[in-house]
């Protein structure tokens, strides 16, 4: 086994030197092996979404290392950033991001576009990719026109649609209801088990994070325990983690 | 507690309301120097009696037009203010504050931004005003009399007026938010697009825009038959015309475009198509506006400068630059400040007889017209019904035929050589001519190098023989005055007077325009940017580098400022068709005023688009 992220002893703090600063990580080492699952929660403001940031190179860490595929990330420049960004990396967002102004099969060919990938092989890996997630029906509508559900399968034909190494999610189900929440969730496990996607979602809700195989729970800026469902069904590693929080 | 918030709500995006109070403030700069130059009357005074109708008919349709625009202007500045405010009075009221308090807060902010804007704006204005004006008279070496940038009707009229427009913006804003419920002021940017189309519609419509401009431009080439019938038709169907093209056809355009995935899915192109495909939905009037202003602001440039030519006809008019009755010594002197290319003298002799009908006789030997090949401009209407001239020389038989029309000008023409222009002309033998018991007289004939450049001394050299030669107690200067106006320099001062007025009419008129309009624009553009905030955030998350934002950003607003350019330019270049009936050429030299004018707007294209980008992009650290 490989590791596709190798997280090693970020510090993360806000704030000039000289003004109010604040440490929002203190020291955040983990890995992620390739066709791993990982869930991190956390309360809200534990420094999930700083972690994300830092981990799709959205934000500079203040220290601490960062590789993927075996790459040192935190030591790009702003343009191999960006372009680091729409090879390697897959963003679906609580909120969904999709660009209003383009239909939904513009929004899932961006990603190939900006890569320069040609037009005529374009067209059937967004149909492709579509059909992998059941919006293939809706590809020429924009996202005004679809369900909250449906626009999550939208981001993550947009996330998947380049192979990207990796996955992350931050918080995906936060913005949709239980049933399209639970859809979703059973839509990345599937991409997890049968096409080998790696994830890295990052979540506050018990449910969403029983769904990957290895959970670490951050607080106050710290790695603390760590879970795994190894062959636990989905309930029982559920309960697993309720009485994991409930222990804290 | 809610002032603080409102004022800590303005410090923190200080930038964008320094570009809208600036731009509020050349509004009213603006404003102020066209009511002072248009209601100024020694400006007008400066400008001769003929000119003055036509120059108050063309201020006072300028005004007309400069109030709409700016009325249409401050609509977007105040869209602009309102889309800052928006979310930040939403969270206040959110925080539960009483709605009647934000409205009073919002009321006041765009009423006191507004009048700032205008004082400081008229101050400006002042300072402009004599500025400009002082350029532009050097510059064009335009033939003005001096004036003073203050000037109180002015003052009163541009705060009167603005003052209005804000009170009603303001009435505007408070309106606004106090009907609007919270949940619409904090999610203002997400509102889902709503997209109609029918194609057939559509193309209709496109095809019946394209007729109208045809129709439209037709009536412009064709005022021969239309006369004035031909600026309402003209006027009526580029109006709608441009409106239905640009409702249709650019759209049209813009789906097509994305038909062709080969060009769509090329970086961010898809991403700057959908942005305009809704954003020309949305800009179809202002475009059309915009494109109808242009071509104004364009045309009026174009035919202002293009009355300088009149002062070419002028110098057509007559032969020779300077005619020299006298040489005394002080003439003699200003002689030499003035480069001499040829001279040549006429000998005359005058008899004067008060029996007769026409009591001065002109006698001038044979020789003189054979040797010296004394020339004269024939006047004459060309094919075009155009007033030209062409040069001709002096002839012996033609002088002495008593019946031709031709023999009748060439005497006429030689008669007004010399001081004597009234008097009958009679070419004789030499020998005859020694016989004839009067003094011998002549005038020296000059060509000059240069006629513009040393007009000044010119004109001085000129005035000073006549007054010599008015000096003399043997002649009646009633004859003598005439001479004078038949001068070149005489009808050059009076043509370039004339012109001198409306080339600088036009110019200020085009450049007023553009301004608005350019900043218009501008505003209508930059009131988008917030709500295009999130979509590049998203873009960058997604792996677009900033180059390749800032460039999607510079194609995006460059063909909202290139299409209205390009109606407008074609506008224009049917629309001078109109002016041949008042001017020789109007395309002559045409790429200067195009020059000008490209370069203005180029400028505030490069603006708006950094402006854009500074409020849109977030500053990458590191
Ligand atoms: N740009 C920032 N500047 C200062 N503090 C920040 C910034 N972003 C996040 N924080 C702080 O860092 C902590 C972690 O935030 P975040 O990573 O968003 O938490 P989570 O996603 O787990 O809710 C919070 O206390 C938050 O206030
Ligand atoms: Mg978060």
């Amino acid at each position: 086994m490989t590791e596709v992220v190798k997280v090693q002893d970020i510090t993360k703090t806000y704030g000039k030197k000289g003004q109010k600063q604040y440490q929002a990580l203190k020291g955040i080492s983990f890995d992620v092996q390739r066709g791993e699952f990982v869930g991190i929660m956390g309360a809200s403001g534990s420094g999930k979404t700083t972690l994300l940031n830092i981990l799709s190179t959205l934000d500079q860490p203040t220290s601490g290392k960062v590789l993927i595929n075996n790459r040192d990330i935190t030591t790009l420049n702003k343009n191999q950033m960006a372009d680091f960004r729409g090879q390697e990396i897959g963003f679906i967002f609580q909120d969904f991001n999709l660009l209003d102004n383009l239909t939904n099969r513009e929004n899932i060919a961006l990603p190939l576009s900006l890569q320069n990938v040609k037009a005529s092989q374009i067209k059937p890996k967004v149909e492709k990719i579509a059909e992998r997630l059941g919006i293939d029906q809706i590809l020429d509508k924009y996202p005004a026109e679809i369900s909250g559900g449906q626009k999550q399968r939208v981001a993550s034909a947009r996330a998947l649609v380049h192979e990207p190494a990796i996955l992350y999610g931050d918080e995906p189900t936060g913005a949709l209801d239980s049933k399209s929440a639970t859809e979703l969730l059973e839509t990345m496990k599937d991409l997890n088990e049968n096409d080998k996607v790696s994830i890295l979602m990052v979540t506050h809700d018990p449910y969403s994070a029983s769904y990957a195989q290895r959970i670490l729970f951050i607080k106050d800026g710290k790695i603390g325990n760590e879970l795994k469902k190894e062959n636990k069904s989905r309930e029982e590693f559920y309960q697993e983690i309720i009485a994991e929080l409930g222990r804290r | 507690m809610l002032w603080k918030l409102s004022l800590t709500g303005i410090k923190s995006r200080f930038k964008d309301y320094l570009v809208l109070f600036s731009g509020l403030t050349f509004a009213s700069a603006i404003f102020y120097m066209f009511m002072s130059i248009a209601t100024n009357s020694t400006f007008l005074k400066g400008s001769i009696a003929i000119a003055f109708k036509i120059t108050q008919l063309v201020f006072g349709f300028g005004i007309a037009l400069l109030a709409i625009i700016t009325f249409v202007y401050i609509v977007y500045a105040n869209s602009f203010l309102l889309s800052m405010r928006q979310k930040d009075y939403g969270m206040y009221m959110m925080l539960g504050a009483r709605t009647s308090k934000i409205g009073a807060l919002i009321f006041l902010e765009t009423l006191v931004v507004g009048l700032f804007a205008t004082i400081l704006g008229t101050a400006i204005g002042i300072g402009l005003t004599q500025l400009v004006s002082q350029l532009l008279i050097n510059q064009l070496g335009l033939q003005i009399h001096k004036f003073i940038g203050f000037y109180i009707p002015a003052l009163l009229w541009t705060l009167v007026f603005f003052a209005a427009l804000f009170f009603l913006a303001a009435l505007w804003n408070r309106h606004k938010l106090v009907k609007s419920n919270v949940i619409d002021l904090l999610h203002e940017n997400q509102k889902p697009v709503k997209l109609r189309h029918n194609p057939v519609w559509k193309f209709i419509e496109a095809i019946l825009g394209l007729g109208l401009l045809a129709v439209g431009y037709w009536a412009m080439a064709n005022y021969k038959v239309l006369l004035t019938n031909s600026i309402g038709i003209g006027f009526f169907t580029i109006v709608i015309g441009s409106y239905f093209v640009f409702d249709s056809f650019f759209t049209a355009i813009v789906n097509l475009l994305r038909k062709n995935k080969n060009f769509e899915y090329k970086k961010l192109h898809s991403f700057t198509l959908g942005q305009l495909k809704f954003r020309l939905g949305d800009y179809t009037r202002i475009l059309s506006i915009v494109s109808l202003l242009f071509a104004l602001a364009l045309g009026a440039i174009t035919v202002g400068l293009n009355f300088n030519n009149m002062t070419e006809q002028a110098l057509e008019s007559t032969y020779y630059d300077a005619v020299l009755y006298q040489e005394s010594p002080s003439v003699k002197k200003q002689l030499k400040k003035v480069s001499v290319k040829s001279e040549t003298t006429l000998d005359y002799k005058l008899v004067e007889n008060k029996k007769e009908k026409i009591p001065q006789i002109l006698y001038i030997p044979e020789n003189e017209i054979t040797d010296k090949k004394l020339k004269f401009q024939h006047f004459y209407m060309d094919k075009n019904g155009q007033q030209s001239y062409s040069t001709k020389t002096f002839n012996v038989k033609d002088l002495k035929d008593e019946n031709s029309d031709r023999g009748h000008e060439m005497r006429y023409q030689l008669a007004s050589l010399t001081p004597y222009p009234d008097a009958q002309v009679k070419v004789v033998s030499q020998d005859q001519y020694n016989q004839l018991k009067a003094k011998n007289q002549y005038v020296k004939l000059l060509l000059v190098n240069n006629f513009r450049s040393n007009f000044a001394n010119i004109e001085k050299l000129q005035k000073m023989s006549v007054k010599q030669m008015v000096g003399q107690p043997e002649v009646e200067s009633k004859s003598i005055e005439v001479s004078l106006t038949n001068s070149k320099s005489a009808s050059y001062r009076f043509i370039s007077s004339i012109a001198s007025g409306f080339e600088f009419m036009g110019f200020f008129l085009g450049l007023a325009f553009l301004a608005m309009l350019a900043s218009t624009l501008m505003f209508k553009v930059l009131s988008g940017a917030n709500s295009d905030k999130p979509r590049y955030n998203m873009l960058w998350k997604m792996g677009a580098r900033k180059s390749l934002l800032k460039s999607s950003i510079a194609k995006e607003i460059g063909v909202l400022f290139a299409l209205p350019a390009v109606l407008g330019v074609i506008d224009v270049l049917f629309g001078l068709q109109f002016f041949k009936s008042i001017l020789k050429n109007p395309y002559d030299k045409i790429w200067i005023p195009f020059a000008i004018f490209g370069v203005l707007y180029v400028i505030y294209y490069i603006l708006t688009v950094v402006l854009y980008q500074g409020i849109v992009l977030k500053k990458e650290n590191n």
